[in-house]
């Protein structure tokens, strides 16, 4: 393919992103989008003209909107309802002071391991951080400071943890896309050249067996 | 690794000094002196390509029933992986100019390994891999955004080309990510 080397051999943060804005997200509407008062049985036959039709997506909660009632909707929908007033996006729990002071306090207790944020935190707080920033509770520049922390200090834990890098495997757990994505070229070849030279030992004891 | 690999045909094409365990008519074009022999025992440069099946394959006079056929040449310890340089290598392995003794360090030292199957240079290069790459990714991880002109540590002049390539991608994707974080 004619693609360029790194985009060939890892994902763009761009692509991450796209990635993540299919996750769902809790909003509260602003607007109602529901005909009927009782709320239609989940995929029921109904004659109404549908407003909204989805293909990339489940588009049973757009059509069934009530403001003020919180529901679940992707992320690239919430963020194009926001866009036009239509709703407030919920922002996830963990994405506050006191949790995120929770979890830079577990990265700092637990040398060797990371604290179980969502596969998805990096990429989620900047977008929310960039969007819709009016709709946190805490200040915003004090939780882009918070994330920004959490980052170097598991940043500076993967550094100490290449160290022990080799030819068979790896783990990382709770490390996110973002972060393995960043990392991905740098590991992917340093492992391979580990393995080869694991190969090429190999190859003359494998002869002498036979 | 493969067939249109510049730099695998580069490493390949790196010269070793071998014996010739044969009297060889008419390949004395390989010396410089086209038409004659090249005696037994005599020592020549071969392309690793050239070598390396020369080394492999063996030949007799008196053909038949050879249980142990003689390989035509006979590789001699290479200057690239000398005591000196090995022991450079232990001393400090991020201190060491690869470049300078052979562009291809990396690549001839695995093709080096799986012709002779040389367990402690095997040992040897993969910790040489592994701390020149951690110091790498250091370089690679530091992306500064004002000066374009990059200052141009000492230690990335020493990089063989395997390593060059590492840097350049990772450093791209660093970049990448850096500046997809700010621009947000």
């Amino acid at each position: 393919m004619s693609l360029p080397d790194q985009l060939e051999s890892t994902f763009s943060p761009e692509e991450i992103q796209f990635i993540v804005e299919n996750e769902p997200i809790r909003i509260f509407p602003r607007v109602t989008t529901r005909k009927t008062k009782r709320p239609l049985p989940m995929g029921g036959g109904s004659n109404e003209s549908v407003r909204w039709k989805l293909i990339t997506t489940d588009d049973h909660n757009v059509n069934n909107m009530v403001a003020m009632q919180s529901t679940e909707v992707t992320l690239w929908l919430a963020l194009l309802l926001k866009q036009q007033n239509k709703c407030s996006i919920v922002a996830p729990s963990w994405l506050t002071l006191k949790e995120l002071d929770r979890s830079i306090q577990y990265e700092k207790t637990h040398v060797d391991r990371f604290c179980p944020v969502p596969w998805n935190w990096l990429v989620l707080a900047q977008v929310l951080f960039k969007r819709a920033p009016e709709h946190f509770h805490d200040p915003v520049h004090e939780l882009r400071a918070k994330v920004q922390d959490l980052r170097e200090i598991r940043q500076l834990k993967v550094l100490r943890g290449l160290r022990h890098l080799n030819e068979s495997h790896l783990q990382l757990d709770n490390l996110s896309l973002l972060e393995i994505n960043e990392l991905r070229p740098f590991i992917v070849d340093v492992m391979d050249k580990l393995r080869q030279l694991h190969t090429a030992k190999g190859t003359m004891e494998d002869e002498e067996e036979e | 690794m493969g067939y249109y690999d510049v730099d695998d045909i580069l490493a390949d094409s790196a010269e070793f000094s071998c014996k010739f365990q044969y009297d060889m008519p008419g390949l004395g074009y390989l010396a410089g002196n086209p038409g004659r022999a090249i005696d037994k025992n005599a020592r020549l440069d071969l392309p690793l390509w050239l070598a390396r099946i020369l080394a492999i394959v063996g030949g007799s006079e008196d053909e038949d029933d050879a249980e142990e056929a003689v390989p035509f040449v006979e590789l001699l310890p290479a200057e690239i992986f000398s005591p000196k340089v090995i022991n450079a290598i232990k001393a400090d392995p991020t201190s060491i100019d690869l470049h300078s003794i052979s562009s291809h360090f990396l690549a001839l030292s695995l093709k080096w390994i799986a012709l002779f199957g040389d367990e402690e240079l095997a040992s040897i290069c993969s910790s040489l891999t592994l701390a020149r790459a951690l110091e790498i990714n250091a370089h690679a991880s530091s992306v500064n955004f004002v000066s374009t002109a990059e200052l141009a540590s000492p230690f990335l002049l020493t990089l063989d080309e395997s390593e060059k390539k590492l840097y350049r991608t990772s450093h791209e994707s660093y970049k990448e990510h850096k500046r997809w974080m700010v621009e947000r």
